[in-house]
Order: C-alpha cells, then structure tokens, then sequence
C-alpha cells in the first residue's frame, strides 16, 4: 500500500473512532441524553470500548482468512481508541455516576460480579496500552511483547461477559457483541490448529525419513 | 423518580364489582399486540424477551390501598402510549414493573398470579418487589437511586418513602423472604 493510502486510512479510523463521541457531546449540548442522561453516557461509551476492542481484534482474523495485510497496521490505532473510550466510561461511572463515593464504588467492585469483571477488563488493557509504543515493543523483544498482548483476548472476554451479566433478561445485545467475539477467537484458534497440523506433518515427514535412510 | 400521576384510586373501580371472599389476589394483563408493541413480536430462533402478554398482579388488600392508582395522565397531560396509555396501574411503593401499562383485563383471583418478570427471572423479581433498600437485586445494590433532574444519587426510602401508608399490610412478614 502507498504511504497516501495509509495516511487516508488511519484518517478514517481517526474519524469512524472520534464519530461516536462526537455525537455524544451533540446530543449533550442539545439537551438530548434521554431522561436518564448519566446512564445515557456510561452505556453509550461503554458499547463503542466493546465495539472497537473488537474491531481491533478484527485485524488479524482479516490477514487469516482473506490474506490481507492492511488491516493490522490499523490494530494499534483501535486499540489504543478501546482504551480511550473504557476511560472515559471508567471516569463517569467514578465522577457523574458516583461522585468520587469511593466506598460505594469500592463495594460495588467487591460485590457485584459484573462491576469485578469490567475491572479486570480494563485492569487487562493498561499494560497493553503501556507497552504500544514500536520503543517497547524493542524494549520488551517482540516474542515478549506478543505474549503479553495476547492480554487483548482476556479484556475482550471480561469486557463482554460485564455486559452479559449486567444486562437485563431479554435484552439481546450482549448476545450479539458474544457471538463476534467467539468467530474472531475461532479463527485464530483454527489458524492454530492448522499451523500445529502442519508442524507436527513436517516433523512427521522427517523422522519418517530418519527411520528409512534408504528412500 | 417522582412522577405527578393523575388518576384515581383502584379501590373505587374494585368496590363496584363487589369482590366476594374467594377473591385473594388482582391480576392485571396488557394489551397483546406485537403491531403497537414490536417487542412481543419473537426475535431471531423465535427467542422472546418475556413471556407475553405482560402480566402483573397485587394482593388484595395492596390493590385496595388508596395509593394504589388506576392513571390516565402525568405532569397534566394525558399519559402518552410509552408511559403505559390509555390505562395504567401505578404502585408507588413498589419497583416501576408492578404498575402494568396499558392494561385490557383485570381479574379478581383466588391464587396468586404468576407474573411476567418472576416467570423470566423468578430469583430477580419476586411477587412483592416492594421498595427495599436492604434487599439487593441478586446483581446490583438498590441502596441508593437518582432522581430524574438530579445530579447526586440519593439513599432510597423503604417504601419508597411512603412506610407510614403502607407497612402495615407486611406486619409479620419477612421481606427479605417475600421480595
């Protein structure tokens, strides 16, 4: 790809990743959040962390199964956008929501299983988030750094079962959000596979060969 | 939340039709019309939310207290269809599922109704769901609540506030059993 079609690109996750917020604080100044405005916020915010995380989770199934290549340089990009919105859903559920009652906020963590697993998730993504500069990746050895991102899984997970375990019966978007999250991680999980398969084919093959030195 | 309803009290409409003694419990059914209302329609691999049509339901005695109301308006206007039109039930002691909205049936019963939410989650919402802020949901605390038009999170009240009218009916009964 040239190095324009890159920089459109990036310009159109920035835009697509800004676009949800943008239209948050639209709907704010034209006093237009519903009759619940602060629940308004944290869902809205919260919905677009699990649907960028996703998207970011996205990049790599896309080289897997079409062969492109594009899209991992996006990865990066919206995974740093996932940090940036569970932020923002973290700072109104502790300043609009909460008001800095850091017992209540506390015990709700202790007690309340959906509130545990929403931290986890974000807990999962600070290291992530620490680590993106192409410094650390130098700094930590890209075997390393690899392993530590494969943190990216975990927060998905936590990140959808909060909102499974939050949500009320018969709202079914959790469903949805589970269910995306379960291809992206089965494609990868078959890629495994079909890598192990080989390998072990190879090795197969050799030692065949050891055993027979004669063909 | 603190909703300036307008109606009158269930207890007239019940005393007209005379309730006789077998008469233990009210139950009240919401219109089914998956047209007006998309979410009774069944979803994808025909899942439904509840199991339709809504039905909710009160002791005797409870649908017979004064504050219980038969509403057809709020804030001076006429309830408009999200808020529950043309007829609705409003309890104001007890959490905002057990007033059932656009009802079309009312029945006086010997057995307690089996309503929509404790046939869908019979561990989430019992039959009396009556406001408790020392009995959580099972999921999240209902300590404390935010009025609409407030910034801080006010304790909610047993009751809702209103457990000078209304505690007597539970007198003897343990709530935490009965939620």
């Amino acid at each position: 790809m040239t190095r324009r079609g890159r920089v459109a690109l990036k310009v159109i996750v920035w835009g697509a990743c800004l676009a949800p917020l943008a239209l948050l604080a639209y709907r704010a100044w034209n006093d237009d959040l519903g009759a619940n405005p602060i629940s308004f916020i944290t869902n809205t915010l919260g919905d677009w962390t699990l649907r960028i995380l996703l998207a970011s989770l996205a990049m790599t199934p896309l080289r897997i199964v079409f062969g492109l290549s594009w899209p991992i340089t996006l990865r990066r990009l919206l995974g740093l956008f996932a940090f940036f919105y569970v932020c923002l859903h973290f700072s109104v559920w502790i300043v609009l929501d909460f008001f800095f009652d850091w017992p209540r906020m506390w015990a709700d963590i202790v007690k309340r299983p959906y509130i545990t697993i929403g931290m986890a998730a974000l807990l999962s993504l600070i290291p992530l988030a620490a680590t993106s500069t192409t410094g650390m990746i130098r700094r930590l050895g890209a075997r390393n750094w690899t392993r530590l991102h494969r943190l990216a899984y975990v927060a998905a997970m936590c990140g959808v079962l909060h909102y499974t375990w939050l949500a009320k019966v018969g709202v079914k978007d959790p469903y949805w959000y589970a269910t995306a999250l379960a291809i992206l991680l089965g494609v990868r999980v078959w890629e495994w596979g079909r890598r192990a398969m080989r390998r072990r084919h190879a090795t197969a093959t050799v030692s065949s060969r050891a055993e027979n030195p004669l063909s | 939340m603190v909703i300036p309803w307008i109606g009158f009290p269930l207890a007239s409409l019940l005393k007209r039709v005379e309730p006789t003694g077998q008469a233990k419990f009210v139950e009240f059914t919401t219109l089914l019309d998956p047209n007006q209302f998309p979410a009774q329609k069944p979803g994808f691999f025909g899942f439904s939310s509840l199991d339709w049509p809504y039905v909710e339901g009160l002791r005797l005695d409870e649908a017979l207290h004064p504050l219980t109301l038969l509403t057809v308006g709020m804030y001076g206007k006429v309830l408009p269809n999200q808020n529950g039109a043309p007829i609705r039930i409003v309890v104001p002691w007890k959490y905002g599922f057990k007033s059932a909205k656009s009802i079309v049936r009312i029945r006086l019963v010997g057995e307690q109704p089996k309503t929509a939410w404790e046939k869908a989650a019979p561990s989430e919402y019992g039959f009396y769901s009556n406001v408790n802020p020392a009995v959580s949901h099972p999921r999240w605390s209902q300590a404390d609540e935010r009025r609409i038009g407030e910034f801080r999170r006010r304790p909610t009240l047993p009751f809702n506030g209103y457990a000078d009218q209304v505690a007597s009916l539970y007198t003897g009964m343990d709530l935490k059993k009965y939620y």
